[in-house]
């Protein structure tokens, strides 16, 4: 055999780098922790979902659509897109989920030696998609829960190309308010483009909450993302996309891959679309119930915990997060642990069904007071 | 393009004839990378003992010899393919049959590590390294009186500190802590602060909002997947310095190829919330360093080793010999750690004739940790051997570490069990998978 030599073919910044690595399946975790349901409340998924709508699309998906590619570009959902929103649909760039966008986003704007701004306790792969492209990612720390409009435009210099904003944030669930945005994008005033990662928005009834669609109408800069992973519970399927300028996505799809995103996730995206609103007020008031029933719980225990915007909270527990996952693990509840996030010792709850939730709180007080 | 290292290799045959070579080049290169002159010569004098080691057992192979600055430290590093059938001359204790006739009267590697700041053995691939290490030579650090004041206004983290300001906190660590809670290289704080700009070692500094020197901690990565701490140091009362350092380490390494995370030197101060309780070890017994602060009797302290994960543990298998497997299901039942234990034994294997066990020797403190390379038929045997050319070394804290990733490994456990080692804890991920750490006696 010749000789293969790895080291010399990859770059440093690809061979310092350490691989994101998703948990085993839930049959071989289960299997391992002993338990016989898991209830996943790690990845704030919707489990009020899927829509009617959407079920309709799954249960009718004609097997003869297998074998075809799908559509290269999305073009029926942007167009939808374009319905909904009143814009062009040549103004939005559909991936596989938003983490590819993300990507896409990065490899458009970064050469060697540039360097994103963003904050130190936000959705990981902004810094990570950077950090293995070569691009420096300069880390805000969160002043008061919340990103720091004030530091993130101190770190600002003549290399940085993007700032992403997670708006809510995650894990926080914090949010820039109309007027903090609108000043912070008059402060950028162009020099950068700003990412404003709109996640969770439909999440968020509030009137001072500002919506990106109608930002990218003011400030050709800007870049909204929105996912179907979250509200509009198609995980599975991978559909996210990203909205700015006809200029700007011009210049973002060509470092994006076509063909990438499949034809039942397609049909089901724009499915999903149609008359949201009841599915939406409906998983708005699941997840309303369930921030009711824990923050109290937390309360009456003493635990600190941060409840805001978004599907999911955070409770500091009096041990190891890590542990604390193993502990609820053998009680069939997953959570996420926020080392990862730089929140030792807090987990991340998603808010689900009401029963799931009781279920929680079952095994979170046991494992509290087994511990005590 | 420049080598930043500068460093000087040499190709030679293991040959005794050229060990004059071997001493000119070892000699003159640690001066001209700075060692002092006594330094250089033990250097010298530890390579020459590992060159006529080799040519006495493995005569004639092609060796590689890389002679590096560290900063803080020179290395000399030999390194060469071995045959697998040969490796076993590698171990500390081989003394023995070396050939038709010919026998060793001293174990040249034990002497050649009597001689280094650091010694260790270690295979990589097919390649055998044996690399010596001196140290510079670096003004002690030594206890001055302590007066505790309160912390002033807020405590902060200090960013990218200065080497002086890790100078004055290490020497403040050394004044405030019991020696054996403090990392050795503060007792030289020049060295940790240059490891500290080499990356060698990790350290956060936090002050007071007068400016006073709050507090220290420092760690460093053992494996790919581990981090090891020492600390926290607190110098001032109040303003939650320790939570401040702990939580600026976790976000730290926090997204790092780091799984786990291990108290080297943990101290009263640390956050017992943040971590879980594995056990205790050992921690030598007094060193050459006068009054090293480690207890009274010869058997020295014990001390706490804590760890915590940085990722959710999603389980996985591990092998064990069946004579642990016991102790590890408790173990694993305690810490609420998912494995699967898979029995390995030696039966039916076709295993190589012969043992080799790498060592990581640090004879200040009296501690011998190995961890097998190679398991042979002669397992038992080469475990006596090495009890016993170390214990007559005066190494009175021996310990086996074995991965269980590799069942090979696990194997080993038999032989360990029959020659007065038992299993003291679990280290999870400390490895490729948990590593089971053995002791002597
Ligand atoms: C803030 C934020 N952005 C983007 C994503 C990625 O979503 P997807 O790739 O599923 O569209 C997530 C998912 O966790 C998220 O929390």
């Amino acid at each position: 055999m010749a000789d293969f030599d790895l080291r010399r073919l990859v770059p440093p910044h690809v061979r310092a780098f350490e691989a994101y690595r998703p948990s085993n399946p839930d049959s071989e975790l289960m299997r391992l922790y002993g338990v016989d349901h898991l209830h996943r409340l790690n990845n704030n998924e919707n489990a009020l979902g899927p829509a009617p709508t959407v079920r309709e699309v799954v249960d009718s998906f004609p097997p003869g659509a297998v074998p075809v590619y799908p559509n290269g570009d999305c073009f029926d959902l942007r167009h939808s897109l374009a319905g909904r929103f009143d814009k062009d649909a040549e103004r939005f760039l559909v991936g596989n989920g938003s983490c590819e966008v993300i990507a896409s986003v990065i490899k458009a704007f970064c050469e060697e030696g540039d360097n994103i701004v963003t904050a130190d306790r936000t959705f990981a792969v902004y810094e990570w998609v950077a950090e293995f492209s070569g691009i420096k990612a300069r880390l805000i720390p969160l002043k008061d829960m919340a990103f720091d409009p004030r530091g993130m435009l101190d770190a600002m210099d003549e290399r940085t190309k993007v700032l992403f904003v997670c708006n809510p944030n995650n894990p926080t669930g914090t949010y820039w308010d109309k007027a903090t945005m609108d000043a912070f994008l008059d402060e950028v005033a162009g020099r950068a483009v700003v990412v404003i990662d709109e996640a969770y928005c439909e999440y968020v009834d509030r009137d001072d909450y500002p919506d990106g669609m109608s930002l990218v109408e003011r400030h050709p800069n800007v870049i909204v993302f929105r996912t179907f992973s979250k509200m509009y519970a198609l995980a599975a399927l991978r559909v996210g996309y990203l909205c700015g300028s006809v200029e700007v996505v011009d210049m973002v799809r060509r470092t994006h891959v076509v063909y990438s995103v499949n034809t039942l996730a397609q049909r089901c995206a724009q499915a999903a679309l149609e008359n949201d609103a009841p599915f939406i007020a409906a998983t708005r008031a699941m997840v309303r119930e369930a921030r009711e029933l824990l923050c109290p719980m937390f309360d009456s225990m003493g635990l600190e915990y941060i409840a805001n915007e978004g599907n999911y909270l955070m409770v500091r527990v009096p041990m190891p997060d890590t542990l604390m996952y193993r502990k609820l693990m053998r009680k069939g509840v997953m959570v996420r642990t926020m080392t990862g996030f730089r929140f030792p010792n807090w987990i991340r709850v998603s808010l689900v069904q009401r029963p799931v939730m009781e279920d929680f709180c079952r095994a979170f007080g046991q494992v509290l007071d087994e511990t005590a | 393009m420049q080598d930043r290292d500068q460093s000087v290799s040499l190709k030679l045959a293991a040959e005794a004839r050229f060990i004059p070579l071997v001493q000119g080049v070892v000699e003159q290169g640690a001066a001209a990378f700075g060692l002092d002159r006594g330094k250089a010569l033990r250097l010298t004098m530890a390579a020459e003992e590992l060159l006529s080691h080799l040519a006495e057992t493995s005569g004639g192979v092609a060796v590689d010899l890389t002679l590096t600055p560290g900063g803080w430290c020179v290395r000399a590093d030999f390194s060469f393919v071995a045959d697998p059938s040969d490796l076993w001359a590698m171990n500390l204790a081989a003394r023995e049959d070396i050939g038709p006739g010919k026998s060793m009267d001293r174990l040249g590697l034990l002497l050649a590590a009597r001689m280094s700041d650091g010694f260790e053995i270690r295979l990589d691939g097919r390649v055998v390294h044996l690399e010596l290490r001196q140290d510079h030579a670096y003004e002690a650090a030594n206890p001055r009186p302590v007066r505790v004041v309160d912390a002033r206004g807020e405590v902060v983290m200090v960013d990218d500190p200065e080497p002086a300001l890790i100078r004055e906190a290490c020497a403040l660590a050394v004044d405030h802590y019991p020696a054996h809670l403090v990392n050795e290289t503060f007792f030289t704080p020049g060295k940790a602060a240059d490891m500290v700009a080499r990356g060698d070692m990790n350290a956060v500094v936090a002050v007071d909002s007068a400016g006073t020197l709050a507090g220290l901690m420092v760690w460093r990565s053992p494996s790919e997947r581990s981090v090891g701490f020492c600390g926290p140091y607190v110098f001032v009362r109040g303003g939650g310095t320790a939570g401040f350092l702990e939580a600026r380490m976790l976000a730290t390494v926090a997204r790092t190829k780091a799984v786990s995370l291990f108290s080297e030197l943990g101290t009263d101060d640390l956050t017992a919330e943040n971590y879980e309780l594995l056990g205790r070890l050992p921690l030598g017994r007094p060193g050459p360093r006068g009054d090293s602060g480690l207890g009274d009797g010869p058997e020295g302290v014990e001390l706490d080793i804590r760890f915590r994960h940085l990722r959710e543990d999603s389980g996985r298998a591990v092998w064990a010999h069946p004579s642990m497997r016991s102790f590890l299901e408790a173990a694993y039942d305690r810490l609420v750690l998912m494995r699967d234990i898979r029995e390995a034994d030696h039966a039916g294997a076709n295993l190589p004739e012969r043992s080799v066990f790498s060592a990581r020797l640090r004879p200040e403190l009296g501690i011998a940790t190995l961890a097998p390379m190679v398991v042979g038929r002669d397992a038992d045997r080469a475990v006596a051997d090495h009890v016993r050319a170390l214990t007559r070394d005066g190494y009175r804290s021996i310990l086996f570490r074995l991965d269980l990733a590799h069942g090979w490994q696990a194997t080993l456990a038999g032989s360990l069990a029959d020659n007065g080692f038992s299993p003291r804890l679990v280290l999870p991920d400390a490895g490729m998978a948990d590593v089971v750490v053995f002791l002597h006696g």
